[in-house]
């Protein structure tokens, strides 16, 4: 007694991306992970999005539209692309593709992703990532974008914050899915002798932003360091060090150790190498991708308990929260971990067991099931246009 | 001359804006038909997975007979009274699972029962959604003055709540 049983294998699949694909981002990554993740299941994958350098694309799913442009949004500057060249080349793309769905990344800010929502028409799920605080603009904006926004069949949100931006912004609700990760690539990862000497916390991320929270972690070294003598902090990420280490004082430089931008093959190692991985972030944090990955890694985190974070870590069952932006709780927290092995142990283990639900078979999984109620219709993805009455009316013209 | 001209074109816009907003309606009205559709799909594969639940041997006759109930009540409900029998089947499939042994005996028709839960809450939402964004539109002024959703019925509301499942 099945009426409705859309097709769940062989599906041709658009995707589309808001931002630069030669830019490092978590959003990026999702989409080329799950990207991946279908075409190794038999699906069928075309990536829409903007590229810099066309040349040295890696990626043969990919379809490049363009040079993004960069614009200031949610507190970071975000490489997008829009305009009418870009309109025309998402709607090429969605006449030549021929898909059963498309699955927008990110289709309430100016982007590729807005405006493949605005040209299509038929089954189309969009993902929202961002979590955004109560902005202006947001609300000025959205009259315009309730109608575009109103055509997914379905939404989902990458977490509890995200849906609440929708909620707030949009007044739409969504399903929240996570963003989903290797756990087995984490948790079978080898250490690294060279990151292991002394008491090591771990640092990833780009530590020039604010947001980021490192300089809370080196506020908070002089009090760590008095009890923790051969502490060690392991920054990883893309930056200028220099200025950060000129403002340091001369005893605690030598704690630090700027590794530059990592591989993903050595994050792997760099998280099974350290004892403690610290996110200090103050804010604008949605999902915390890389403390998903630090609890499959089996390392024990502290966090500061801003919402995505204490969502995550469920109110510090699986890893240690701190007072957001206080360098006192953050040291307190850390000497406590570092000075009692049985607790971080345990600690890293009950992170690793939360961490299995973020795992890629069972994010894509789920995501499938919502592609499937999408499709269930049973109709492809078309242009807008060609269902307005006025160009019915014209083509039948053309057509005698 | 002028003014022909300004009533002209205002006459235009009035008329691009009603069909814009009869095409958007119209999309929602399709996403509620879908929703719903998925929704009484996946209801009606719980309810079979119910009725195999209660033929299974260690089933009482008074346990089978109350589930049994349960799940041809959802199957046949009318659809203004479809989510008050659906949540009398949740709670029966709850209060069965209490301190049962079964799920270990049975694995598999529970996995099932597991799976398909997930996707019911995952239809209701969907469904909620369509109907609440379908509901908001045709409030504003303009569907009612023209009334553009012309007779189609207004979507019934699945009053689910999550923590029933």
């Amino acid at each position: 007694m099945m009426a409705y049983s859309p097709k769940s294998s062989g599906l041709r699949i658009g995707m589309v991306s808001p931002y630069g694909w030669d830019t490092p981002g978590g959003v990026q990554a999702h989409i080329r992970d799950l990207a991946k993740y279908y075409i190794d299941q038999g699906h069928y994958v075309s990536v829409l999005a903007p590229v810099s350098r066309e040349e040295s694309l890696a990626d043969d799913f990919v379809v490049p539209a363009g040079r993004p442009i960069s614009i200031p949004y949610n507190g970071a500057v975000a490489r997008v692309l829009f305009g009418p060249v870009a309109a025309s080349r998402v709607r090429q793309w969605i006449s030549q593709g021929n898909f059963d769905l498309l699955h927008l990344h990110e289709p309430a800010i100016p982007s590729l992703s807005l405006l493949a929502c605005w040209i299509g028409e038929g089954p189309m799920v969009g993902t929202f990532h961002a979590a955004a605080p109560k902005q202006k603009v947001a609300f000025a904006v959205s009259p315009l974008l309730e109608p575009v926004i109103e055509k997914l069949s379905a939404r989902i949100a990458v977490s509890e914050i995200a849906r609440e931006t929708l909620t707030i912004h949009l007044e739409t609700d969504a399903i929240v899915i996570p963003n989903g990760i290797d756990v087995d690539f984490f948790a079978k990862s080898e250490p690294k002798v060279e990151w292991q000497n002394g008491n090591t916390i771990g640092f990833i991320g780009r530590f020039e932003e604010p947001r980021k929270g490192l300089q809370i972690l080196i506020d908070a070294l002089p009090i760590i360091s008095r009890f923790v003598p051969d502490v060690k902090v392991l920054i990883a990420g893309p930056g200028e060090s220099a200025e950060i280490l000129k403002s340091t004082n001369s005893q605690l430089r030598s704690k630090l150790s700027f590794l530059g931008r990592i591989s993903e093959a050595d994050k792997g190692s760099f998280l099974k190498s350290i004892d403690l991985y610290v996110a200090p972030n103050t804010g604008g944090e949605s999902f915390g991708i890389i403390l998903t990955e630090a609890l499959a890694s089996e390392t024990a985190i502290v966090a500061s308990d801003i919402p995505a974070f204490r969502n995550l870590l469920n109110g510090g069952e699986y890893g240690a929260l701190f007072e957001s932006e206080s360098a006192t709780e953050l040291a307190k927290v850390i000497i406590d971990l570092l000075r009692d092995e049985q607790k971080r142990k345990d600690l890293a283990n009950v992170g690793h067991q939360s961490a299995e639900r973020f795992d890629w078979t069972q994010v894509a999984e789920q995501i499938m099931d919502v592609y499937s109620m999408a499709l269930t219709g049973g109709e492809k993805v078309g242009l807008v246009s060609e269902n307005r009455p006025w160009n019915r009316i014209f083509s039948r013209d053309s057509g005698q | 001359m002028k003014t022909s001209f300004v009533l002209l074109v205002t006459l235009l816009l009035v008329a691009w804006y009603l069909s814009f907003s009869a095409t958007r309606l119209d999309r929602l009205h399709h996403r509620v038909e879908t929703s719903w559709a998925n929704l009484d799909a996946t209801l009606q594969r719980r309810a079979a997975i119910a009725l195999e639940i209660a033929h299974l041997p260690e089933i009482d006759p008074a346990t089978n007979l109350i589930l049994t109930g349960a799940a041809y009540g959802a199957r046949e409900a009318q659809i203004f009274e479809r989510s008050d029998q659906e949540s009398g089947l949740s709670g029966t499939l709850q209060l069965l699972l209490r301190e049962s042994d079964l799920p270990e005996l049975h694995p598999e028709i529970f996995t099932k029962l597991e799976d398909v839960t997930e996707r019911v809450r995952v239809a209701v939402a969907l469904h909620v959604e369509a109907v609440s964004a379908t509901k908001s539109l045709r409030e504003k002024l303009v569907f009612r003055v023209f009334r553009l959703a012309g007779t189609a019925p207004l979507p019934v509301k699945f009053a689910f709540e999550d923590d029933v499942l």
